[in-house]
């Protein structure tokens, strides 16, 4: 603090007037005297300047409690408005697939399975996809395509996600439900575990549909961070597996992945918080029915389109109370994505050393 | 002076044991500048040769060029005839990754793979041969105790890399080098980024390493030069100036500006 100020507390401008007038004044004690105002004055601005730093310091510690009580205040709410549901059903609410407005019956175990099949399904295609652009962005692209390709990636990330939805429901859907899932159930029929995947009539809408629009959905956020990470790795690291005579796919497998994998789980990471959460795409795809089913090909439904398709409709307090649950649910399972992704991380730290 | 650095040259090659790389009229340029004019040379076989010059003058460029390390980037094109034995390396055709193996390189600065020490050896032997947990096991042992690391690393082979002190990872990395039998080990300021200590251990082993292998090493100090080399060259932007044993560079060079940069006149 101290040395902040000293430069300003001393201006020439004042030192020389100090100098001049103990050059006037022949005798050196008024000059003193002059100069302990000085350190007087010095001193009064000094208190001004630490109440100001004391309220500069109130100001960002409220702003940081500030998203301590909203965080605390939107759980303790969660919790509060799913009490009835609780009350009600118990823990079995998580497991129940009933959801009967008419009888005042819920049960969250489709919107759960709904939730993380197609965010699973959007993980599965994106990922892959995502760090491939990335890497043929960094390593493989020529010079002039480069900065097309990043844009037009990061314009995909601008498209509001309605865009996704009517797209999905209106372009998306029909094209798969012509041309796709027919192929897709046809050619799955005499293998067991794929024809119980891929069954069922052709939708068009249906959990497949809702994962891949996601997945288009999270693209960006997990190329864009790729390719970030990527950009990292230092190039005489890439030259020397070069050097050893390494191809393109050695040096991106054994030294661009490796040094980069915790930049890159996070972006996935964030990608799956995205895919978990993305309400309105999904609602418009996904089908809304409230069962499970083993084929991907069928209609479901997420905690985040339950939410949005019902809560207008909503008029009986356990009704309210569980949608309300299904948000706290949501809200736990992103906290846990994320605690895990923490986890995840600090692993590999520590195996890397 | 051409024609005097003609007979340097002959002299040196005359001397030479025999010729591993040969250099005709090369040129290089990175996109519209041309970074080394017309250069010709040759590196002799199981021996070692500097390069020496100031900053900028095209040392790196030259050794870039041995093992196509530019053509990584655009805009980056060399002309003129590098003879690798006879084959010429230039070549567009040729396979590179083959070229590296046969060519290799460490770095100014130490470039440890994000590995164990382990793998940091056997991921460079993995990607020509295929060989048994054994095998592999005694290719790594002996990378290591070539590049005098074994004893310091031989109880924590699993550990990171990366966990190595500065002058140890570049002896990892020359180990990772030498564990794929190039025929050619390109040094690029090996020892700029390490301590007397380090560097004098680095300057014993390209010492010892001349037995198997031809070593072309770029310095900016003559002091090493001079201590590891049996031939010195000396570049000024971009151009040849003096090639010879290093003994005549350093005490009756022909040149000038050799003379004036090896007095530390300029560079």
């Amino acid at each position: 603090m101290r040395g902040r100020l000293a430069p300003r507390a001393l201006p020439s401008s004042r030192l020389m007037r100090v100098r001049e007038s103990s050059v006037a004044d022949i005798s050196i004690p008024i000059a003193q005297a002059r100069l302990s105002n000085e350190v007087v004055s010095r001193a009064r601005a000094l208190r001004g300047l630490i109440f100001r730093d004391r309220i500069f310091r109130i100001v960002t510690r409220a702003a940081a409690a500030l998203v301590l009580a909203l965080l605390g205040g939107v759980i303790l709410s969660l919790a509060w408005g799913s009490a009835p549901t609780i009350r009600t059903f118990g823990l079995s609410f998580l497991i129940t697939e009933v959801w009967n407005p008419v009888t005042d019956e819920y049960g969250a175990f489709a919107p759960i399975c709904g939730t993380l099949i197609t965010a699973f399904l959007a993980m599965i295609i994106a990922v892959p996809i995502g760090i491939g652009i990335a890497i043929f962005l960094t390593e493989l692209c020529p010079q002039p395509l480069r900065r097309p390709i990043g844009i037009a990636i990061e314009l995909l990330a601008g498209i509001p996600s309605i865009i996704y939805g009517i797209w999905g429901l209106f372009v998306f859907a029909p094209f798969l439900q012509a041309y796709v899932q027919p192929a897709l159930i046809n050619a799955s029929q005499p293998i067991p575990i794929l024809s119980t995947l891929f069954a069922g009539p052709p939708y068009g809408i249906g959990m497949l549909t809702a994962g891949i629009i996601l997945a288009i959905m999270v693209l960006p956020f997990i190329t864009s961070i790729s390719r970030d990470v990527f950009e990292t790795v230092p190039s005489v690291l890439k030259e020397s597996a070069y050097g050893i005579g390494c191809t393109t796919w050695e040096v991106v497998r054994s030294v661009v992945l490796p040094y980069t994998r915790v930049g890159v789980i996070g972006g996935g990471m964030l990608g799956l918080g995205r895919a978990l959460g993305e309400t309105m795409a999904t609602t418009f795809v996904i089908g809304n029915a409230h069962k499970i089913s083993a084929s991907i090909l069928a209609p479901g439904t997420t905690i985040s389109a339950t939410i949005a398709n019902e809560f207008t409709e909503a008029v009986g307090d356990l009704y309210t109370s569980a949608l309300i649950t299904l948000g706290l649910i949501l809200f736990v399972i992103t906290f846990f994505v994320l605690v895990a992704a923490r986890l995840l991380l600090m692993r590999l730290d520590r195996k890397a050393g | 002076m051409n024609e005097m650095a003609q007979t340097a040259r002959t002299n040196a090659v005359q001397n030479a044991s025999r010729e591993k790389i040969a250099v005709r009229g090369l040129s290089f340029y990175y996109g519209g500048s041309r970074a080394l004019k017309d250069i010709n040379l040759s590196f002799s076989e199981n021996k070692v040769t500097a390069l020496i010059g100031p900053s900028g003058c095209g040392k790196s460029t030259f050794l870039r060029v041995l093992n196509r390390m530019y053509d990584l980037y655009p805009n980056q094109r060399a002309e003129g005839e590098v003879l690798l034995d006879g084959e010429n390396i230039l070549d567009a055709k040729l396979d590179l990754n083959l070229l590296r193996s046969r060519v290799g390189m460490v770095f100014q600065k130490p470039t440890p793979f994000p590995m164990s020490i382990y793998d940091n050896i056997a991921f460079g032997i993995k990607l020509y041969e295929k060989l048994s947990k054994s095998e592999l096991d005694g290719r790594v042992e002996s990378a290591l105790r070539r590049s005098a690391l074994w004893d310091e690393v031989k109880d924590k082979l699993a550990a990171s890399g990366l966990s190595l002190s500065g002058g140890q990872q570049q002896r990892l990395c020359i180990a990772r080098t030498i564990a794929i039998k190039p025929e050619v080990i390109l040094f690029d300021e090996p020892c700029s980024a390490l301590d007397p200590i380090s560097t004098s251990k680095i300057e014993e082993l390209i010492d010892e390493l001349t037995d198997d292998y031809t070593i072309v090493i770029v310095t900016h100090s003559m002091q090493q030069a001079a201590r590891v080399s049996e031939y010195t060259a000396f570049m000024y932007l971009g151009e040849l100036i003096e090639f010879d044993d290093t003994s005549k560079v350093f005490t009756s060079p022909r040149e000038k500006r050799t003379q004036d940069y090896i007095t530390g006149r300029f560079g």
